[in-house]
């Protein structure tokens, strides 16, 4: 379970998240929607508890499978080890790292160093570091940047698997619709800090155009 | 806390300090500028004796130490690593204690090949072993808390320069406080903190227990600091 209860945030007195209130059950994938700037990210640090919140409180139960928004690892650290010492770091046994690996497609690269990973590779990193220890609550932000569209295919799948399979609540950001339409089941609407909507996502065509106006009129108040 | 986890950060630390040119370079100049000095103290003394060793290595670790640990947490801070370690959770004592270990056994290791000027003087003339030992020892607690204060400033910024900075200035301080000791009212007490002052009496050979707990509790002190720097700065 994944909870904002009116989370607000000020950096230097100008109000970047207010009040924005919204649950993740269990088994349940939801979509943060909102365009760049929107406090998407800033939210996502609060529930955390990477960032302090000027107001309310944000709660997840249980250990947290977390992807940052610009997930990078230690250069000089090949893919497994790295794996393994983020294992010891939270606590879960090391042999979950194949199965990491596996899921997040990087089964091959384990002893390539992370300086040496591509774009894609390096996120795909990222995921399966979210996965060890099969956390029941996930934050991801901005999962699917830098992947190509295979792999974006092969994310939403894993994305909705591990709510479908490992009942666990899935919170993921995102600034493309399509990827919002495909996998969640619920999307929370951010523009400015605010949120304005809080719906299922239908099509995407749709979703498209409820978007724009939802952000345009948030943009104009 | 548990060790597992301050072995794993340690571990991770050496890889990646080790697989840097840092200690290679900083290590090679720090041999370079400590034989030469140290050699021509034995021609200015026209004397085979190890105790000018002491207080020249240590000083050059006030300059080498602080460019061994100014990467700890400012980078971690900086790349955003840290906040994967936080969000684990993993707590600030097993990261603190962890990158000092790597930061300490590095510097450890800087000193190892210095062994050869001893043995050179050994072989020149008959320095008594004891304060060979003691000094060694000295040295040893000094680059604890040289550390310790390493990784403290490290945890205070992002910036690896401005880090590094910080701790040579702060050990600048440190290691000259005695010096006000005959003119100042509050100079005895300042030279109570003297680390130049510490080192003296081990390189006389003589392992007061004194001395070495000062130069633990600084230890303690400057880990318990940036524990709680490092919390602090997750909060903000
Ligand atoms: N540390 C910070 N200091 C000041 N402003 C910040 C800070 N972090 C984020 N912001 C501002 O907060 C707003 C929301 O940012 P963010 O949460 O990153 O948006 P999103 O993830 O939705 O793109 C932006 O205007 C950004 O400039
Ligand atoms: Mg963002």
């Amino acid at each position: 379970m994944i909870s904002a209860t009116a989370l607000t945030r000020r950096f230097g007195g100008r109000e970047v998240v207010r009040d924005v209130s919204f649950s993740v059950a269990p088994g349940e994938v939801v979509g943060f929607l909102g365009p760049n700037g929107a406090g998407k990210t800033t939210t996502m640090r609060m529930l955390l508890g990477l960032l302090r919140p000027s107001g309310g409180e944000g709660r997840i139960d249980g250990r947290v499978g977390y992807l940052p928004e610009a997930f990078t690892a230690y250069d000089a650290v090949s893919v497994r080890s790295y794996l393994r010492f983020m294992c010891r770091m939270k606590g879960v046994s090391i042999g979950d790292v194949d199965r990491a690996m596996e899921l997040a497609g990087v089964g091959k690269l384990g002893r390539r160093p992370f300086g040496r990973l591509s774009k894609g590779q390096r996120q795909r990193v990222g995921l399966a570091q979210a996965l060890l220890g099969r956390p029941g609550a996930y934050v991801l932000d901005e999962a699917t940047i830098g992947l190509d569209p295979r792999q974006v295919v092969d994310a939403r799948g894993l994305i909705r698997s591990l709510a479908d399979d490992d009942r666990a609540a899935v919170l993921v950001s995102t600034h493309l619709l399509a990827e919002a339409s495909a996998v969640c089941d619920r999307v929370v609407v951010i523009a400015a800090g605010r949120v304005v909507a809080e719906e299922r996502p239908g099509a995407a065509g749709d979703l498209e155009a409820r978007f724009l106006r939802l952000v345009g009129e948030a943009e104009l108040t | 806390m548990s060790f597992a986890r301050v072995r794993a950060v340690a571990g991770k630390e050496l890889t990646v300090l080790w697989s840097s040119p840092v200690p290679y370079v900083v290590g090679a100049l720090f041999q370079a500028v400590l034989a030469a000095l140290f050699v021509d103290q034995l021609h200015a003394r026209e004397q085979a004796v190890v105790q000018p060793l002491f207080p020249l290595a240590g000083f050059l670790l006030l300059l080498t130490v602080p460019i061994i640990t100014m990467r700890s947490f400012a980078e971690e801070a900086r790349t955003g690593t840290l906040d994967l370690l936080q969000a684990a959770p993993v707590p600030p004592s097993p990261l603190v204690a962890g990158k000092w270990l790597a930061g300490w056994l590095t510097t450890l290791a800087m000193l190892l090949p210095t062994g050869v000027l001893v043995v050179i003087v050994r072989w020149l003339g008959h320095p008594d072993r004891g304060p060979v030992i003691a000094g060694y020892v000295g040295l040893a607690l000094l680059a604890a808390t040289l550390t310790g204060v390493g990784v403290l400033a490290s945890s205070l910024t992002s910036s690896q320069p401005v880090a590094a900075m910080v701790a040579v200035f702060g050990l600048l301080l440190l290691w000259f406080s005695n010096i006000g000791s005959g003119t100042l009212n509050a100079g005895d007490v300042l030279a109570h903190f003297s680390l130049s002052e510490r080192l003296r009496s081990f390189a006389g050979g003589a392992i007061d227990t004194s001395d070495v707990g000062f130069l633990v509790a600084a230890v303690v002190v400057t880990l318990a600091v940036t524990a709680l720097v490092v919390d602090s700065r997750r909060l903000r």
